[in-house]
């Protein structure tokens, strides 16, 4: 114990100091929360931290805040909970406090800070600390309750606990954190917290929720090394911080998130890479089914194919600036060339290079920086070498084309089965969003911003705790959407069914998803349960509250029971029971071979009556006309069917207004003018409704 | 009806025995011509597996309810009446002969399934039996002899999956000769002696590799109409390289042959692979015959756990105990650490001049040295991290030079440092404990005493090879590194050269359990560019010269002789259909888009080609929901040919 308590104080020294120096820099730390700086310590690695906060951006900083202001909100309860279990116990006081792990100057991260990070904050929640949090509020509570062990066998216990406990903490206090700045395509930039333990896949999810981007499986995070040229983009499988690490203090290297279609190519067009050889005409007509049989072939098996590549390509000789040819070959086990004068026969191969130790980059502008025969090259070196070295082996290619083979086939060679399991995550998870942008979008142009503030607070929690969106997140995403567009006249009616916005919502974070997933298939049936799983469901009112108000079309499904505007709407409403019905027409992304539920696509028809399987905008024109056009036909039939929930709300719609709205939402009823006005009210409901729920939590 | 005499061949009654005569009609069915023979006989014993063998047609008269009439047997046949299983002696994948009993009249279809169901391996349709390579086999027939594994007695059964017991098939739980034949099929035989290797027929060529594949026996006829006679030897091979649903639980003696026929592949260059993958193989062998001593059985034990996991729970079953302090369990916690005086050169510094003797210390995965001693209290002169560098031994026994090269990463590039140790132990510790660094592990790490150990057991083995160059055959823990890698290798380099650089192979390799380890050696095998081609030589039409024909499992590809290189592939999912005309012996091939081939085959009988294409086809097909039972007549349709139908 005496040695941990040294630890402690020790670290609590280091972060005293750092917290003075913090003071000193006015513009960074100006929103703490109060309870914040009591409790917080700041430990930062770098003594020019000013500096670097200086240089980051104001919403950074606010970003930033609002991430770890989360954090501790998260950490501040777990610690109370601590503290009640572990009173004995010395150790927990100081570790307590969250750290703040500001910083940085756009790219490049700070350095891990030993931070005493909150055990129970979210993020911890995903990986190994998942066992602090569980071990500090579980342990200290069984003893007392358990059919009377005793008193030793408590003491022993609590012992156990503590030290458990205090071995965690012990352990978390090694997780080092960056700050990282993540440069977007339109020259803004993200600011995120990663934990070292954190997977790039994990990262992605951050920056999908922060950016609200279509989630594609092309999205990708890169790194560039400025001074060499270079560019990698990272495999969803690896750490995100250990390459980060590897920069110099003064790099300018920086993280991109951007759309790289080269990094599944591979298995949407298998066929490039894996029968490069045939014909351009071959290739492009390559069927499906073929293809699924390539992919079969060379990621399904025992052990997986890379694609037999041999050709001739331009080294750059060791330190020279001359450029040679030789014949290259791809292996599983490497680069090899043909050296001069011998036959391509594999015992004459001479190994060039092997992939254990070395990663593939792209070199950018070769030409000028190196006299490369082309622009087209690509680069092998270890992770750690950031400045020109003769470890650094460059290569050039005579075209793009042959480049992608390369640098894939590497790839391949070096990640294996990963990389198709990379693939399939992400496919998942574009589809499952593509779902719910699909639905979302129609229903209001909302897609756009959501009100800063409750973005800050939202990606606030997303960030720090990438993995574990709480509940509360992701309904304050879906809020954000929802907002902009209550529809006008039938929106009336619509309000009432956020519901199902928020389940398609809540899919996006990592958790959702298998929800997300579930509900889309049985959606028709369940949709009412699912809504009601969530807590903003409509009716409820919930202090949620974030999602109520906005999204209007798509709560139909579950709003007509409770509040069914005016009849007229309902009466169009038709198409969107029957899911099968309105299936068809509507799912505009339907690319997807997920079964979209019904429950997706009907959200966007209800709105407007007239057109069936309108694509969402059209619905909010079409909203104001009420009854005209007949709804889809098949939709009305198939309701009754369907479960007695869907049964109600067909019935309603296609008999007309059979339910009347409980509660008119007069505002919104104003066609244009109810939007605005209700984004200003949802919002501040939305704050309210926040700020209840954390407290309650 | 007219009565006529015909007479039989009773092969019980022995080689010189005449014939016995019966008096039948032509309506009389085989069954009715086997019951008189019987009774004529006179002899009491199980006549059940006996049939009918019509000996100038080379046919069996299976059929029992057919007359004499339907066969077309006239008064001048020579019927022999004899079993339907006999011995057979067939020379396994790990190069062992076991004789046993196999159906001599039902299409070698059926006779593998048999074989593969006594000896427990599934998925027979990947197997098939072909007729050895003749050369060198007179002189050794006589020590093969001795070898032999005899399981004739073992009960014909029909089940399709033997019962097991005590993780065997039942019928080899029998005896201990029975345990002992079991033992040879599913564990990995020790590496051969490099003579032995360097004996064996190896391939020199393409048009060698295309040779043995004439030898294959066609799938659809039995083997007495193929001409085999009792205890002839065959081997029993994979022939399709399209290996379904491995399971190490259920097969055991699948993988275990399946990796000697991969071993042996690799050691006759049967399959070329480059310097470094041979080298990788070699490890790996290596690896897996020292895993098999130790782990008597194909069971994957527990991967080597996380530092803090086995920390934590360390502590656990601590706390059980006695209770213990705190400060004891941060003992345990912090990591060992090495310290000694080891001599480091730094070859790109050239302020260091050759190697001065420093004061090391390792903890965790860095290397922190200082002048002496005394000083290790202060600042190190320097701490390198040896996450992520590469470690390459230098070491020569007999010279007693134990060296650990480091190739250390850093921003500017690659910084070289060399520790030089005293002795074996000392190397041993530092080097193992520079290979977990490297991969970011502690010296905490579980697998760090198993690490020493195989480095240790390494060295040994290269004092054993500089002493007596390999003339010992591989015994117990000196295993001789020729064993381990072709016969190329042994002229190009000597024992010791070799022994670093299999050793440099091994690190990563080392600490997979054997399944994991027999699994990653067939996963190298089958990337290699070349694995699962089957080669004939044909002529295409049109052209003049011999190609040769590569059969993959989803491909056909064409091989100019001439240059050595592809010219053509084609792949299955392409095809049409294919058309064999056996008058001409040619081969017709249709491709979707109007691609039409043809050529006829020149070192194989062209049924055989026509096989394997048709067979590939068949593997194809298999799916998890049949692939319990075995749909034998699509594969005959497949690969049948006119005759089956």
């Amino acid at each position: 114990m005496d040695d941990i308590d040294a630890m402690f104080s020790d670290l609590l020294g280091e972060m005293d100091l750092l917290t003075q120096s913090l003071g000193e820099s006015t513009e960074p730390l100006p929103p703490p929360l109060p309870s914040a700086q009591k409790e917080v310590n700041f430990s930062i690695g770098f003594t020019d931290l000013n500096e670097s906060l200086n240089e980051l951006e104001d919403n950074d900083l606010d970003a930033l805040m609002n991430d770890l202001m989360a954090d501790l909100n998260a950490s501040e309860e777990k610690l109370a909970a601590e503290i009640e279990g572990l009173k004995p116990a010395p150790t927990p006081g100081p570790p307590q406090s969250a750290q703040l792990a500001p910083k940085g100057p756009g790219p490049e991260l700070l350095p891990p800070t030993p931070s005493l990070p909150s055990p129970a904050s979210p993020q911890s929640g995903r990986s190994s600390t998942v066992t602090s949090p569980a071990s500090s509020t579980n342990s200290p509570l069984p003893p007392p309750q358990a059919s009377k062990p005793t008193m030793e066998e408590i003491e022993a216990q609590m012992k156990a606990d503590k030290i458990k406990l205090a071995l965690e903490k012990l352990k978390e206090a090694k997780v080092k954190k960056l700050v990282v700045k993540v440069l977007l395509n339109d020259g803004s930039s993200k600011t995120l917290m990663v934990d070292e333990r954190q997977i790039v896949r994990e990262v992605l999810e951050n920056m999908f929720e922060k950016t609200h981007c279509d989630c594609n499986v092309d999205w990708s995070l890169c790194e560039t090394n400025h001074e060499l040229q270079l560019e990698r983009l990272f495999e969803d499988h690896e750490n995100m911080v250990e390459p980060l690490l590897a920069w110099t203090r003064d790099s300018e290297n920086q993280v991109l998130f951007k759309e790289m279609p080269e990094k599944y190519e591979v298995f949407k067009n298998p066929q490039n890479f894996y029968l490069w050889k045939k014909d351009r005409k071959t290739l492009k007509d390559m069927k499906d089914k073929d293809k699924e049989i390539l992919i079969k072939e060379n990621f399904c098996g025992t052990s997986i194919i890379v694609p037999d590549l041999e050709g001739v390509l331009h080294l750059k000789e060791d330190g020279k600036k001359s450029w040679k040819q030789r014949l290259f070959q791809l292996r599983a086990s490497g680069i090899y060339y043909v050296p001069k004068g011998k036959t391509k026969s594999s015992r004459d191969l001479v190994c060039f290079v092997q992939f254990d130790n070395v990663n593939v980059y792209y070199g950018q502008d070769f030409k000028t920086k190196y006299k490369a025969p082309t622009d087209f090259c690509f680069v092998l070196k270890h992770p750690q070498i950031q400045k020109e070295s003769q470890y650094i082996k460059y290569l050039c290619c005579d075209d793009a084309r042959t480049m992608k083979l390369w640098v894939t086939g590497i790839r391949i060679a070096k990640y294996g089965a990963a990389l198709y399991e990379n693939f399939k995550a992400s496919e998942k998870k574009a589809a499952v969003s593509a779902m719910f942008s699909n639905r979302s979008s129609p229903s209001s142009s909302s897609q756009s911003t959501p009100s800063p503030t409750i973005k800050a607070k939202s990606s606030g929690q997303a960030n720090g705790h990438a993995p574990q969106p709480s509940v509360g997140t992701i309904m304050q995403d879906l809020g954000d959407f929802p907002p902009p567009p209550p529809p006008p006249s039938l929106s009336s009616g619509h309000t009432v069914p956020h519901p199902p916005p928020a389940s398609g919502s809540s899919s996006p974070p990592p958790p959702p998803p298998q929800s997300a997933k579930k509900n889309s298939i049985k959606l028709p049936p369940k949709h009412h349960q699912s809504s009601s799983r969530f807590p903003p469901s409509p009716h409820s009112q919930d202090p949620l509250p974030p999602p109520p108000p906005p999204p209007p079309n798509e709560d139909c499904s579950d709003a007509p029971p409770d509040f069914l505007p005016p009849p007229p709407p309902p009466a169009s409403f038709p198409p969107p029971p029957p899911s099968v019905a309105s299936f068809p027409p509507p799912p505009p992304l339907s690319s997807m071979p997920l079964p979209p539920p019904p429950a997706f696509d009907l959200p966007p028809p209800p709105p407007d009556p007239c057109f069936l399987p309108p694509p969402p905008q059209q619905a909010f024109t079409g909203a104001g006309a009420p009854p005209p056009p007949p709804p889809p036909p098949p939709a009305a039939a198939p309701p009754p069917g369907v479960g007695p929930k869907l049964a109600v709300r067909s019935g309603s719609l296609k008999k007309g207004p059979p339910a009347p709205p409980k509660r008119t939402t007069p505002p919104l009823h104003g066609a244009g003018g109810g939007g605005g006005g209700g984004d200003g009210d949802l919002m501040s409901e939305l704050m309210l409704a926040m700020r209840k729920k954390r407290g309650n939590v | 009806m007219a009565v006529w005499d015909l007479s039989v061949t009773v092969e019980d009654l022995g080689a010189d025995a005449p014939p016995v005569t019966l008096s039948v009609t032509s309506d009389l069915h085989v069954g009715g011509v086997i019951l008189k023979l019987v009774e004529k006989t006179q002899i009491q014993q199980d006549w059940s597996d006996h049939a009918l063998w019509w000996e100038q047609k080379q046919k069996w008269l299976l059929r029992t309810a057919w007359a004499l009439e339907k066969y077309g047997i006239h008064a001048d046949a020579r019927l022999v009446f004899m079993p339907q299983h006999k011995p057979l002696k067939l020379g396994l994948p790990n190069g062992k002969t076991i004789r046993l009993l196999a159906s001599f009249s039902s299409p070698v279809f059926q006779t593998v399934t048999g074989i593969c169901r006594m000896l427990n391996i599934r998925h027979p349709e990947e197997l098939s039996l072909l007729r050895p390579i003749e050369e060198k086999r007179k002189k050794k027939e006589k020590d093969m002899s001795e070898e032999l594994y005899d399981i004739t007695m073992v009960p014909l059964s029909s089940a399709s999956r033997p019962c097991m017991y005590n993780g065997m098939p039942a019928h080899f739980a029998d005896s201990a000769d029975m345990e002992a034949v079991y033992k040879m099929l599913s564990m990995t035989q020790p590496p051969p002696a490099p003579e032995v290797v360097a004996k064996q027929y190896r391939p020199a060529s393409v048009v060698d590799k295309a040779h043995i594949n004439g030898r294959w026996l066609d799938s659809s006829r039995s083997l007495l109409q193929q001409g085999i006679q009792e205890n002839d030897r065959l081997w029993l091979r994979f022939k399709y390289y399209s290996f379904y649903d491995i399971e190490p639980k259920y097969d055991v003696v699948r993988l275990t042959q399946l990796y000697e026929q991969a071993r042996w592949a690799i050691l006759l260059e049967d399959i070329d692979c480059t310097e470094e993958e041979m080298m990788l193989f070699g490890a790996l062998q290596y690896h897996i015959s020292k895993v098999a001593q130790s782990e008597p059985q194909l069971l994957a034990s527990a991967a080597a756990m996380d530092d803090l996991d086995s920390a934590l729970q360390s502590l656990e079953v601590k706390l059980e105990g006695e209770s213990s302090s705190a400060s004891e369990m941060l003992d345990n916690m912090t990591a060992p650490e090495l310290n000694d005086y080891l001599k480091i050169f730094r070859p790109k510094r050239l302020t260091l001049k050759g190697y001065k003797l420093y004061w090391v210390k390792f903890k965790d995965t860095s290397i922190s040295y200082f002048k002496s001693k005394e000083e290790c209290f202060g600042e190190p002169i320097q701490q390198i991290n040896l996450k992520g560098c590469e470690v390459a031994p230098d070491v020569n026994v007999a010279a007693n030079k134990f060296l650990i090269r480091l190739l250390i990463p850093s921003p500017e590039g690659m910084n070289e440092v060399y520790l030089r140790c005293e002795d074996e132990q000392q190397y041993a510790q530092w080097m193992a404990a520079c290979r977990l660094a490297s991969k970011g592990k502690s010296l905490a790490d579980s697998s760090y005493q198993s690490e020493i150990q195989s480095i240790c057991s390494f060295l040994a083995m290269q004092k054993t090879n500089s002493g007596s160059h390999g003339k010992t055959p591989a015994a117990d823990e000196s295993i001789n590194t020729y064993s381990l890698v072709s016969p190329r290798y042994h002229k190009k380099y000597k024992a010791k050269q070799l022994t670093p650089r299999i050793l440099d192979a091994y690190q990563n390799v080392s600490l997979l359990t054997l399944t994991d380890a027999v699994m990653r050696f067939l996963q190298i095998w089958q990337s290699l560019p070349d694995f699962g081609l089957s080669y004939v030589v044909v002529r295409f039409k049109g052209s003049r010269k011999d190609e040769v024909l590569g059969i993959a499992p989803n491909k056909l590809i064409r091989i100019d002789l001439g240059v050595g290189d592809v010219v053509k592939t084609w792949r299955y999912n392409n095809m049409k259909q294919w058309n064999v005309n056996w008058d001409i012996k040619q081969m017709a091939i249709e491709f979707e888009g109007n691609v039409n081939i043809a050529f006829s085959c020149v070192t194989a009988d062209c049924k055989i080609v026509h096989e394997f294409i048709g067979g590939y086809i068949f593997m194809s097909t298999r799916s998890r929901e049949k692939s319990d039972t075995l749909n034998e007549e699509l594969f005959h349709k497949l690969t049948g040919g006119h005759e089956a139908l």
